[in-house]
């Protein structure tokens, strides 16, 4: 696809605003009821999923070129498509995000790209992480582990940890009690180690589309030599971009979320938790899990008018707006955990509000991230709960970075580690 | 014409850099605007492009703007959310006011029932913020997204629950106004210190001037602040929301119903629209489900309700049984919701209610008693958080005709405007959803149970010949409705954004006395021309 492939995307857009709200039918307060960071942090109309759409238009008819404040629109936005949610409440045939995509992937081709975002991809190149860290460490989160190597053993299951908890020390036990979690739940699981490869979500979403492909490529095989018919991560990033992308470009395995495994597990009595976690926390629904977390339904079809002029697809084209993300799962386990108390906040599910570190945001605008992230955490703590918890990596160091730059009063979990305290 | 550097850097001084761009793709995004099509060369999407856009956080900003743009003698043009060409410049040379940085609730007073707003506090917001204290605020028939500043100042801002609620111009309570030459008037009680009571006064009452005929709809000034009546809200601080997206729903306490009431014929339903009235009873009161068209409405409601389903399987449901009954059975229909004070508030008008169908031989159409419809339904109409379903076929719709009046009266166009429809239907050229695709108001408080039905014709608007095909139909209806001397409707305001000077001129020569006034008022007020034709004028002659 291209940017022209999605003109009548951008020329269908009737300006109406909707993409700066959350749905209207669940705006509670004034305080909590926008949903779009980049618009919230950069006011100007072309800061908006509708904004970017009449640039696009703009850009296809030869209206502008590009300079310094084009980038800025481009990647100026986390591409949490919470504006693509609240736009299809009533315009399910504009493709608004896959619109935001391609302006980027358009820009790169045409070698517009942002000198922050360079040194990650990179290193990506080279290294095969988005941290900035040599290739070669990355199985050390695991030393020590009981647990298969699938390089040398065979599984039908892959633990993939994901780049950020790989290499973030304070992330790197999650992801050894999750490993372990489901080991001991009887559950035929291994590692790849040192051969994991970063999935290729997050640059594919700053724009790079052909790096998603290298990495696709290079993760399939390894778990195809391995026997895996079950991916298992704990990332919400590589979530989506296994569930959603792989198969997209050609590559299919059953994926599945630690938290969508751990809340089986406990319904099958093999995850038993016992102790007391006496906590009042909420739940932040990470994008990638939630609103984009929606499975891949592979489709081809064409465009044809019927009644005269309403333009529908044939055969039908499936619909992503958030309905049928991992949400619930979440929720069962944390309540799940005897003495933890969960209070929700205004903003939740498809309607979530952004944490603040994705679409090359957290890379290229850090104090974008860190004012997106302060807004979630003024979220969390107007609920009255201790802590913030979450089901991603990223969601979760942003915050954590955030609560301690701003001096903030509230804690940040990981799932998982709320598991592991309650077994 | 790009600002002088003088100008331009005497702007940025007033908001600051962050606030001030005149970047192209970022003036791109002020120009793209719905309707635009209808009216500028090539169908192009874009309206003229804004020579920079400026986001005032304050009416001592607004004011030092407009002060700096009388200096340099540049058109100014303010709008709030800006949905609508009218919202954007119409001409060259012109700086746009985005106003989304001011978007406050100022105040709440529940014990007098009024707020006071800027112009980006949007109706949803409001609405939720004064539910909190047991109060409601009419949702401008636009929608939840839109401006309720907006809608009372610079519109006639009616909405379903007008029949309970009032319509926006009749609910101000005074304004603060930036007026054209930089003063700022207080209108009503506010401008003589006196708390924002009442729009009439003590103090100028300015109402019929600043609004002129139609609203100034950003023509004459900028309105920073304003009051507006609220209303009772006998239900849940916040509406409790279930449903998987997009069809969420309110399962609302035993003091709500909504009804979508059918007639065999359209003398019974205008006759039920009197007696609504009369009787006193309803919340909202409004034809809704039938902008969608008589023929294709009741699929799309159907398949809207089941979330694994979008607009490409409508064809599917138009075959199904239940729904050919269901659009037969809601053919001439309007919507009903039922609010009780108490409950023998809802017994009492449930009663009432039943009694004017037995008179009128109407009925509540039986799928949309179904639970989950009635929540659906009741949610929809009480937030008007889905109203966009306006586009959702094409991308595109025009409103015709749109005469507000009495029963009797909308009853005589109704059928002029389903016959000036029917052929660009049977055509192809607009969506052949039925000809009558009508919504509108039922019983307003404002005119005694004023009424309205809004004929829609829906576009594609990434397809040149429909759009062509709406232009000429928006023409044609104009034609009709002379020949039955009937003013044009929202039609005649829509062409009239790209008309020339001379033809405008021609129009608003058919009321003189209106227009020369107005020239009158804007030249007292704007001397140095910095609003544009929102705020029609007859040239003196």
């Amino acid at each position: 696809m291209a940017l022209e492939d999605y003109r009548d995307d951008c020329t269908n857009c009737s300006r109406c605003s909707y993409c700066k709200w959350i749905p209207f039918d669940h705006i509670k307060s004034a305080r909590f009821a926008r949903a779009c960071p980049s618009m919230e942090y950069c006011n100007f109309q072309a800061y908006s999923l509708g904004g970017r759409l009449s640039v696009g238009l703009s850009l296809l008819e030869g209206r502008i070129g590009y300079n310094d404040e084009l980038k800025d629109i481009v990647w100026k936005c986390q591409m949490g498509g919470a504006c693509d949610v609240s736009d299809k409440i009533c315009r399910y045939n504009i493709e608004g995000l896959e619109v935001m995509r391609e302006m980027r992937f358009k820009l790169v081709e045409d070698g517009q790209t942002l000198p922050q975002h360079k040194p990650y991809i990179d290193n990506l190149h080279k290294e095969e992480n988005m941290m900035m860290e040599p290739g070669v460490n990355r199985g050390k989160w695991a030393d020590g582990l009981d647990v298969k190597n699938l390089a040398e053993e065979k599984a039908a299951v892959v633990f993939h940890a994901g780049c950020r908890y790989s290499y973030a020390e304070g992330l790197q036990k999650t992801a050894r009690m999750a490993v372990m979690m489901l080991r001991d739940a009887g559950v035929d699981i291994g590692i790849m180690g040192e051969n994991e490869s970063c999935c290729g979500g997050r640059v594919y979403q700053w724009g790079y589309r052909k790096e998603l492909n290298g990495c696709a490529r290079k993760n399939t095989r390894v778990w195809a030599d391995a026997g895996v018919k079950t991916v298992v991560t704990p990332c919400a990033e590589c979530y989506y971009t296994f569930k959603r992308l792989y198969p997209e470009i050609g590559f299919t395995f059953e994926v599945i979320h630690v938290v969508e495994y751990i809340n089986r597990l406990i319904k099958e009595g093999k995850i038993k938790l016992t102790r007391s976690v006496p906590l009042t926390v909420t739940y932040h629904d990470p994008c990638h899990l939630g609103r984009l977390g929606e499975p891949y339904v592979p489709w081809q079809g064409t465009r044809e008018k019927i009644y005269g002029q309403i333009p529908v697809w044939k055969p039908s084209k499936p619909r992503y707006n958030g309905a049928w993300g991992v949400y619930d799962a979440p929720r069962n386990v944390l309540k799940s955990i005897p003495g933890l108390a969960l209070v929700e906040m205004e903003r939740i599910r498809e309607y979530a509000w952004c944490c603040g570190a994705g679409g090359g945001v957290l890379e290229a605008y850090p104090d974008f991230a860190a004012w997106t992230a302060a807004e979630r955490l003024a979220e969390a703590k107007a609920t009255g709960a201790e802590a913030i918890v979450s089901a991603c990596p990223w969601c979760e160091r942003n915050f954590a970075d955030t609560v301690k730059s701003q001096d903030e009063k509230i804690e940040v979990y990981d799932i998982i580690d709320l598991v592991q305290m309650a077994l | 014409m790009a600002l002088s550097r003088d100008a331009y850097r005497a702007l940025e001084d007033i908001v600051g850099p962050g606030y001030i761009s005149e970047d192209p793709a970022v003036m791109d995004s002020y120009a793209y605007q719905w309707l635009a099509e209808t009216v500028r060369p090539n169908q192009s999407k874009f309206m003229p492009r804004p020579e920079a856009a400026l986001l005032p956080g304050s009416t001592k900003e607004v004011q030092a703007i407009v002060r700096t743009c009388n200096k340099y003698k540049i058109k100014v043009k303010p709008y709030s959310t800006g949905w609508y060409f009218y919202g954007a410049p119409l001409t060259e040379g012109v700086i746009q006011l985005d106003m989304r940085r001011m978007d406050r609730i100022l105040e709440i007073d529940e014990k007098n029932m009024f707020a006071v707003i800027e112009p980006y506090a949007i109706a949803g917001v409001l609405q939720a913020e004064v539910m909190k204290r047991g109060l409601n605020c009419t949702v401008t028939g636009a929608g939840a997204s839109c401006s309720t500043l907006v809608g009372a100042t610079c519109y006639h801002g009616s909405g379903g629950t007008s029949i309970y609620t009032g319509e926006l111009r009749e609910n101000l309570l005074g304004a603060e106004w930036v007026m054209p030459n930089g003063e700022i008037l207080r209108t009503g009680s506010i401008g003589s210190g006196c708390g924002w009571f009442c729009a009439e006064g003590p103090g100028p009452s300015m109402r019929g001037i600043v609004r002129g005929a139609l609203g100034a709809r950003g023509g004459l000034g900028v309105y920073t602040k304003c009051a507006v009546k609220l209303s009772p809200w006998p239900g849940p601080v916040e509406f409790p929301v279930e449903g998987t997206a997009p069809a969420y729903r309110s399962p609302l306490p035993g003091n709500f119903r909504a009804y979508t009431l059918a007639f065999k014929d359209w003398d019974s339903l205008f006759e039920a629209y009197y007696r609504l009235y009369d009787n006193e009873i309803g919340y909202y009161a409004h034809r809704q489900w039938t902008m969608l068209g008589a023929d294709l409405g009741p699929a799309f409601w159907m398949l809207y309700q089941d979330p694994t389903k979008s607009l490409d399987d409508i064809e599917e449901f138009v075959q199904k049984q239940e729904v050919k009954e269901f659009t037969e059975e809601m053919r001439r229909s309007f919507q009903l919701v039922l609010v009780g004070m108490s409950q023998r508030d809802i017994e009492y008008q449930d009663k009432v209610l039943e009694r004017i169908l037995e008179e009128t031989g109407g009925w509540k159409v039986k799928k949309w008693l179904e639970p989950e419809m009635e929540q659906f339904a009741l949610l929809y109409l009480l937030r008007l958080g889905k109203k966009n379903l306006n586009f959702v076929y094409t991308g595109g719709w025009v409103g015709n005709f749109m005469q507000v009046g009495t029963p009797d009266f909308v009853k005589k166009y109704r059928p002029l405007a389903e016959d000036a429809t029917r052929e660009y239907q049977e055509k192809g050229l607009l969506v052949d959803c039925g000809s009558d695709s009508m919504m509108g108001c039922v019983g307003s408080i404002s005119g005694g149970g004023n009424c309205g039905l809004e004929q829609f014709g829906f576009y594609d608007v990434a397809d040149k010949v429909s759009t062509a095909a709406a232009v000429e139909w928006m023409k044609h209806c104009i034609q009709e409705e002379a020949m039955h001397n009937i003013p044009p409707g929202k039609e005649g305001m829509y062409l009239a954004v790209g008309k020339t000077h001379e033809e405008l001129q021609q129009d608003l020569a058919k009321q003189p006395a209106t227009h020369t006034w107005q020239r009158k008022i804007k030249q007292a007020l704007d001397p140095n021309d910095l609003g544009d034709r929102m705020y029609p004028t007859l040239d003196e002659r």
